[in-house]
């Protein structure tokens, strides 16, 4: 039993458990580093656009970290944004193909959003910081748990919003028949406060202390 | 130079893989995203006749209840009782509006309009999609336009109220119908 113990505590030493724990929970993409905002406060209304971006986030998070990854040795220095782009875009098309084939519904719903993965920090941030200088299997593992981090946070503010804002969970009624909708918290303001909410909660049980985010804050 | 060399060649070199990979996925994906393309086209059609429909069934209903006629240039979208419906398409005041409009086989009288697509303001001249505020189309008359008010009430056959607070977006969308409207009943030989 106690090897077990050894063997898990262990583990938490491993390079690979300390990229899974700074990315989802100490050195979040949205809690401490409030990046990909346009996304996070545009399709965080409801759940399903948020599972969808979610997985499309994340799959195009992987395999551009993968890439990239694999190339790194080659890439010209100079040129590599230009390159990120180039990558980033040819899966989030490939993404936005893939959803308007097969669910025609979501990417109605989800419209410009798809594209402006392309635009967001957190992949432009991942590529830079982490796929350029290290191999591919912790790049994807990186990206992975970015992108998880990522999801896992549009749906609790997706669950939040859609259960006020809509009364419903995944277009399901969830509330009694008195119930009155906050309108607001569904549409564009309601983003802020709810978004504002989780993070005031997620940094306080996280202890972010906003005053060491020098690079972040100033 | 070597390294500015390198570069292109690089860039270059990484661009045709990934168009290759792109060309690839829109071929396999493109046939599908066209089917869906016409399903939701049928789909509000049928809506706009106010035709009841199964998910299931919407190729079948759609065949048996409505006769394509085309044109040289337009397509409408027949009943055998005379009512005819069509696409409409213009400027809102943001960005273009398109949707479905069907008339009576008066030609005049408007059965519905159904909004596909639309750029306005959200809240304000984007309640212009709502069926709430669609509804109140229902049943009013081209003789020979249709009249949105923003600055008293509706009254009448040919009046309709516009949206407070989206008076532009009510202008140009009564200008879009209009003209449409004119030039599809043209076409149709009315």
């Amino acid at each position: 039993m106690s090897n077990v113990g050894l063997q898990l505590k262990r583990l938490t030493y491993t390079r690979s458990y300390r990229i899974l724990r700074s990315n989802l929970w100490k050195d979040h993409p949205v809690s401490c580093g409030v990046l990909g905002m346009c996304l996070t406060l545009g399709v965080s209304n409801k759940v399903a656009n948020a599972i969808a971006i979610g997985i499309g986030f994340t799959f195009v998070l992987v395999v551009t970290a993968a890439t990239i990854s694999a190339l790194r040795n080659l890439i010209p220095k100079r040129a590599r944004v230009i390159i990120y782009m180039i990558v980033i875009s040819s899966f989030v098309i490939i993404v936005d193909r893939f959803l308007k084939a097969f669910f025609p519904g979501i990417a109605e719903a989800l419209g410009p959003y798809i594209g402006l993965i392309i635009t967001s920090c957190i992949l432009m941030g991942r590529l830079e910081e982490f796929s350029m200088k290290n191999n591919v299997f912790s790049s994807m593992l990186d990206a992975l748990a970015s992108g998880v981090a990522f999801g896992y946070t549009l749906l609790i503010l997706s669950v939040i919003r859609e259960f006020f804002g809509f009364g419903t969970i995944l277009d399901i009624k969830v509330t009694p028949a008195w119930w009155t909708n906050w309108v607001v918290i569904g549409m564009a303001p309601g983003a802020f406060f709810v978004l504002s909410i989780y993070l005031w909660v997620t940094r306080t049980l996280a202890k972010v202390d906003p005053q060491k985010l020098g690079h972040l804050h100033g | 130079m070597r390294d500015n060399l390198r570069m292109i060649v690089f860039v270059v070199v990484l661009g045709i893989v990934l168009s290759a990979v792109i060309f690839a996925v829109n071929s396999f994906t493109a046939p599908r995203i066209a089917k869906n393309d016409e399903l939701t086209t049928k789909r509000t059609i049928l809506d706009a006749h106010a035709i009841s429909y199964q998910e299931s069934d919407l190729e079948t209903v759609f065949s048996q209840d409505i006769t394509v006629v085309k044109t040289a240039d337009k397509t409408y979208y027949a009943l055998k009782n005379g009512d005819i419906a069509f696409e409409f398409n213009g400027s809102g005041l943001w960005g273009p509006i398109r949707g479905v409009i069907s008339l009576k086989s008066d030609l005049q009288s408007i059965k519905r309009i159904v909004v596909i697509h639309q750029e306005e303001t959200a809240g304000l001249g984007g309640r212009l999609a709502e069926r709430k505020y669609l509804s109140s189309f229902d049943g009013k008359k081209f003789a020979p336009t249709i009249l949105i008010l923003n600055r008293r009430r509706a009254a009448g056959d040919t009046e309709v109220d516009g949206i407070s607070g989206a008076t532009l977006t009510s202008k140009a969308f009564e200008k879009l119908l209009n003209e449409q409207v004119a030039e599809y009943l043209r076409g149709y030989g009315g």
